[in-house]
């Protein structure tokens, strides 16, 4: 299913977009559904799409030895993951679950980033969310860290 | 309020109830032999006879004047003790000390309160105010995150507050349990949930140190000045009167300059976090 420009404008991921800026996310955009507990990607794998969270919850959590799975965080709705989709070697650093009927926009990672490479305002304003993104990732992550041990 | 006479002899309090909240915390109901009065966010120092003394922000309502909540999570010797207390029991309450929430100044805005584990003891008694003053305000929020679904604690409280006009809860835990269908991860990623108009608003954060650094640095990433974010600070307040010094942050004595700050007046302490 394509993605309307009058939906991608409600995402807060895209609130700094250009009206043609959002016809290029469309144009390499599509939207596809997930059924609860259906696996989004696992970790380690290779990643072909940049994803953001139209409705529903997804988990998102990290793999070990033994098959064992830690469930780290959850990804709410507007919220955008598999960022590793465009950064070399796009290897999945986590996997994502449904853990609810979900819908989400598939943006094409190959294409995305050669529309940053054409358009540097798109690319930017890309790039900064995505910083955003992983910047919070982090954070959290430290945080959870220092949670953990009780520090 | 403590006796005239003496400022460190404590009024008497009869345990009437003990709540236990979560493994490590409990919630101690007390009936002071005499009114007591106390405004949201301020201290007092709950004693055992022959044992010790510990500061804690009372987690009832201040409207309520004849019974007090306190709420004790047990993290050493005196606290220990407190846990093994049964109704019947006697306890001693010094205070109210420190300054609280300015309530009166959140009239007409949003409040975003977020709050961890054990800080949401303090922050109960700021919602049965807010609750109390509704009608003056535009919304509460309420982000709270505990490590896990057990140790969250006044469980029945959120989907109360939900029920009340005006209130959103949001709850997350750090890791699941079996049961547990809500958000997984720290409580600074709900803030990315919620909606709230900024520039008509003043944040609350309430919790362990750590929760309050990330989660400052979360608000003012969303836009939020420093005078707008108000913090509740737990320094190791001991006397309550700003004369021992146990609980100096810089120039503030935390017991009575404090325990709630503006993150403007001590972002530039290089004690804030500790």
């Amino acid at each position: 299913m394509k993605m309307e420009i009058e939906d991608l404008k409600k995402i807060k991921f895209f609130e700094k977009f250009t009206e043609q800026q959002l016809e290029t996310i469309a144009s390499i955009s599509s939207v596809k559904e997930f059924m609860v507990k259906e696996i989004i990607f696992e970790q380690y794998d290779e990643l072909a799409d940049v994803f953001i969270l139209l409705q529903g919850s997804m988990s998102l959590g990290i793999s070990l030895p033994k098959d064992k799975r830690i469930h780290l965080g959850t990804i709410e709705e507007g919220q955008l993951f598999s960022w590793s989709a465009i950064f070399p070697p796009y290897i999945s650093t986590a996997w994502v679950m449904a853990i609810t009927p979900a819908k989400v926009i598939a943006i094409d990672a190959r294409k995305l980033n050669a529309e940053i490479d054409k358009d540097c305002d798109f690319g930017f304003k890309t790039m900064s969310k995505i910083a955003q993104t992983i910047s919070h990732r982090l954070s959290d992550t430290r945080f959870q860290l220092m949670n953990q041990l009780n520090l | 309020m403590t006796d005239n006479t003496n400022i460190y002899k404590p009024l008497r309090a009869n345990l009437v109830d003990v709540i236990e909240e979560s493994p490590l915390i409990k919630t101690f109901v007390l009936i002071p032999e005499r009114e007591f009065v106390f405004s949201t966010g301020q201290f007092i120092e709950l004693s055992v006879d022959g044992v010790g003394e510990a500061p804690f922000t009372p987690s009832s309502s201040p409207l309520v004047t004849d019974k007090l909540e306190v709420t004790v999570m047990k993290t050493g010797y005196v606290t220990n003790i407190m846990h093994e207390l049964k109704p019947g029991a006697v306890m001693g309450i010094r205070g109210p000390y420190g300054r609280g929430y300015p309530v009166k100044s959140f009239e007409g805005k949003e409040v975003l309160i977020l709050g961890g584990g054990c800080g949401l003891a303090p922050i109960r008694s700021l919602l049965f105010t807010l609750e109390h003053m509704k009608d003056k305000l535009e919304k509460v929020i309420l982000c709270y995150g505990s490590k896990s679904p057990t140790d969250c604690i006044y469980k029945p409280l959120f989907s109360r507050l939900n029920s009340i006009d005006k209130f959103e809860t949001y709850r997350t835990v750090d890791r699941t349990e079996e049961g547990w269908d809500g958000p997984v991860g720290v409580a600074t990623a709900l803030l990315d949930k919620i909606k709230v108009k900024i520039e008509n608003s003043v944040a609350v954060v309430c919790g362990p140190p750590i929760m309050m650094k990330f989660g400052t640095i979360r608000i003012l990433e969303m836009g939020y000045r420093d005078d707008q974010i108000y913090l509740s600070m737990e320094k190791n307040m001991s006397c309550g009167l700003g004369k021992c010094g146990h609980c100096m942050m810089g120039e503030f004595f935390v017991c009575k300059d404090g325990p709630v700050f503006t993150y403007k007046e001590i972002k530039h302490n290089p004690e804030i976090w500790k």
